[in-house]
């Protein structure tokens, strides 16, 4: 993936750096407004990470206005501190795909670039999804994993659903909190850890090959490769 | 002490006196024109009836009878109570109490008004003239001198109510400023006093519920809000400087540690793995601490939208179902039908889950954990969270809401001391607060909804109404 990091901290600007280009991305990095809104304008990107207070004239908000205005459909997210209600709805209204507030989990981040960019190219009018051997059919809601069928709640449907749409990317507890349970907020304690757990005896706890995997410090992520 | 020219008594007074002012001459001048008019009819009709009955005695008795009457009347009346006068065609006085017939008399009979030589004065007097046969001449006047004192009298009782009314105004006025000034002044006094700081000073109030007063509750009202308020600061200071320093102690000491020891870099990984651990935990309290921030000033109820609480209730509960269940605890449900009400769900979903997920840290294995909703009278929904955990002893109740406040019971339990701070919050936008009672055995936190304090408030430029696309991106997730 091609990324634009607009980006005044040092710190955080190596920090992001590096661990794009660990995780096999290619990173281009603005320290302000003017040299953010150039790169963003003239430059093909898979996804922009934008910072919201930066020096100069130009601020985030704006180059994402601008941006927009021009017809530019590049996915953004906004990286800031301010993380009020208002703050959040500002960005987004100015045109912000989505929101990570200071300080982050750098697998976070990540997690939010991947499942910005799997929307962006569009996930299409998908019926079957297919993880290895176990099949979810989303019409008729019938879950198989080999030759076996498998009974689920609705809302572990709806949890395997969105891990399964997330194949091979890392999920954290946030992203699913969000977008299984529509809960934005933290609920203090490990629930969703339960929930995965409940989850993974029903698809997983007969097989030799388990497809439901904890990424340490990070979530989980679906996969059939090792 | 304060300038009385400038003070808002002396205005009020002096406002008072010129209406006053005002509607007494509004009140005089009809009585005046009617007293003017009244009287001047009622001479003219006196004097004409007067002087048809001298025309009468003329017609009977003729030039000499009418001048022996007119001698007798002279002769009879008090001095000058009346002008009478009758002359010859020439003009020359036959008899009467006027030296000479007076100038300016027109030359037709009727009523009119000018100015005689009588008794050695000049004096303004109404008169009837009638032009009797034979030439005669007949003047029956009255001397407005006469009335002159009632005029006056007049004028004087008016005087004397202007005199009166600029007194009592004055008056009034010096009274009402004094009384003013005397509490304006007890209230600069108190208000100085919480401006150095005294915050447990009170404005002083009676039962009359005057102006004054209701305004005095309403600064106390707001005096003990700001009182709370810092109060609740300075805990919330010191439970930081706590809460806060605990985790940074433990990561600097780690740190410390790693610099001091250069161990294994298997070992130097797993101890920054920790270190994170602890910024987390950190980061965590920042945001719960800004997100109360956030509720406490009032203005979260930008998210407000008609929601049935019945239903967030049901998804609280279904979300924390699996961990009941881990630790072998029922979950339950219960509910009257649907509770409509406007609130915010994404709060009022926190606030609940923090009950639930209260009641299962304390709640023993083989526990019972009720939620309850139901719509209660007028448009208000009670929710309540009973456990059968050891509950809150009786004392402590009332502290379990505030910021960082840990029973002893939780000592040893993770959390950060403020979810049930967050509850309180949320319930106090709306429009209630989060209270304790027993729940044999167990504890049941519960507080209700009021649909009537839900107006939302939007900010000035109107723009925090929610879309629903919005609403994914609007709370922070440690």
């Amino acid at each position: 993936m091609k990324i634009l990091l607009v980006e005044d901290n040092e710190r955080v600007t190596q920090f992001v750096i590096k661990g794009l280009k660990e995780s096999g991305h290619t990173a281009d990095h603005a320290g302000n407004g003017r040299d953010g809104m150039f790169l963003a304008a003239s430059e093909p990107y898979d996804v922009i990470i934008m910072d919201r207070m930066l020096p100069g004239d130009i601020d985030g908000l704006a180059i994402i206005e601008a941006l927009r205005k021009s017809g530019k459909r590049t996915p953004i997210l906004i990286l800031s501190a301010l993380s009020d209600v208002d703050e959040r709805i500002r960005g987004l209204r100015a045109g912000g795909d989505d929101y990570l507030t200071k300080p982050f989990a750098f697998g976070e981040l990540l997690a939010r670039l991947d499942a910005l960019t799997r929307r962006a190219q569009g996930e299409g009018a998908q019926t079957k999804l297919e993880v290895g051997d176990l099949r979810v059919d989303l019409l008729t809601r019938k879950v198989t994993r080999g030759d076996r069928s498998i009974v689920l709640q609705p809302r572990e449907f709806k949890l395997l659903e969105y891990l399964m749409r997330h194949a091979d990317q890392v999920v954290t507890r946030t992203m699913l909190l969000e977008n299984v349970w529509d809960y934005h907020f933290d609920p203090q304690t490990n629930v969703v850890d339960v929930h995965i757990s409940k989850l993974r005896q029903k698809i997983d706890a007969d097989f030799e090959r388990p497809l439901l995997r904890t990424v340490r410090n990070a979530g989980y992520t679906m996969t059939a490769h090792d | 002490m304060y300038p009385f020219m400038r003070s808002s008594a002396l205005t009020l007074a002096v406002g008072y006196v010129s209406l006053g002012f005002a509607a007494l001459a509004l009140f005089a001048t009809p009585l005046w024109y009617a007293w003017r008019v009244t009287i001047q009819d009622g001479r003219t009709e006196i004097l004409q009836a007067d002087a048809q009955r001298l025309t009468d005695v003329f017609r009977r008795e003729g030039a000499a009878g009418l001048t022996s009457y007119i001698d007798m009347r002279v002769g009879m009346q008090i001095p000058n109570e009346r002008f009478l006068l009758l002359t010859d065609g020439s003009f020359k006085p036959l008899a009467g109490n006027l030296p000479a017939w007076p100038a300016g008399v027109p030359a037709q009979s009727g009523s009119y008004t000018f100015d005689v030589q009588a008794g050695g004065h000049v004096t303004s007097a109404d008169f009837v003239y009638v032009a009797l046969p034979g030439g005669y001449n007949l003047l029956v006047g009255r001397d407005l001198a006469r009335y002159a004192h009632l005029e006056q009298r007049f004028w004087y009782a008016l005087g004397s109510a202007v005199g009166i009314l600029s007194i009592l105004g004055a008056l009034g006025g010096v009274l009402i400023r004094r009384a003013l000034m005397a509490r304006i002044h007890g209230i600069r006094q108190t208000v100085s006093a919480i401006i150095q700081g005294d915050l447990s000073r009170r404005l002083a109030t009676n039962r009359s519920g005057d102006e004054l007063n209701t305004l005095s509750q309403t600064i106390n009202g707001m005096l003990v809000q700001i009182e709370q308020l810092i109060h609740g600061v300075r805990n919330v200071s010191n439970a930081i400087a706590h809460d806060l320093r605990t985790p940074l102690a433990e990561l600097r000491s780690r740190l410390e540690e790693l610099t001091l020891t250069k161990p294994s870099s298997e070992e130097t990984f797993a101890e920054l793995e920790a270190a994170v651990a602890d910024v987390d935990r950190v980061i965590r309290l920042f945001n719960a601490l800004l997100r109360l921030a956030e509720i406490d000033s009032g203005m979260r109820r930008s998210g407000f939208v008609a929601l049935d609480m019945a239903e967030v209730a049901a998804d609280a509960v279904e979300f924390y179902q699996p961990a009941a269940e881990l630790k072998t605890c029922t979950l339950t449900m219960i509910s009257n039908g649907a509770a409509p009400i406007r609130g915010d769900p994404v709060l009022l979903a926190q606030a609940l889950g923090n009950l639930i997920d209260n009641a299962l840290k304390y709640t023993p294995e083989g526990g019972h954990i009720k939620v309850e909703v139901r719509r209660g009278p007028g448009q208000s929904v009670g929710v309540s969270v009973s456990d059968t955990g050891p509950g809150i002893p009786d004392a402590e109740k009332s502290k379990a809401v505030e910021r960082f406040y840990r029973g002893d019971a939780s000592r040893g339990t993770p959390g950060v001391g403020l979810g049930l701070s967050l509850v309180d919050a949320v319930a106090r936008l709306h429009g209630s607060a989060l209270a304790f009672e027993d729940n044999h055995p167990g504890l049941r936190a519960y507080f209700m909804l009021q649909q009537d304090a839900l107006q939302p408030i939007r900010s000035s430029d109107g723009a925090l109404s929610l879309h629903p696309n919005d609403a994914r991106l609007l709370h922070p997730t440690a």
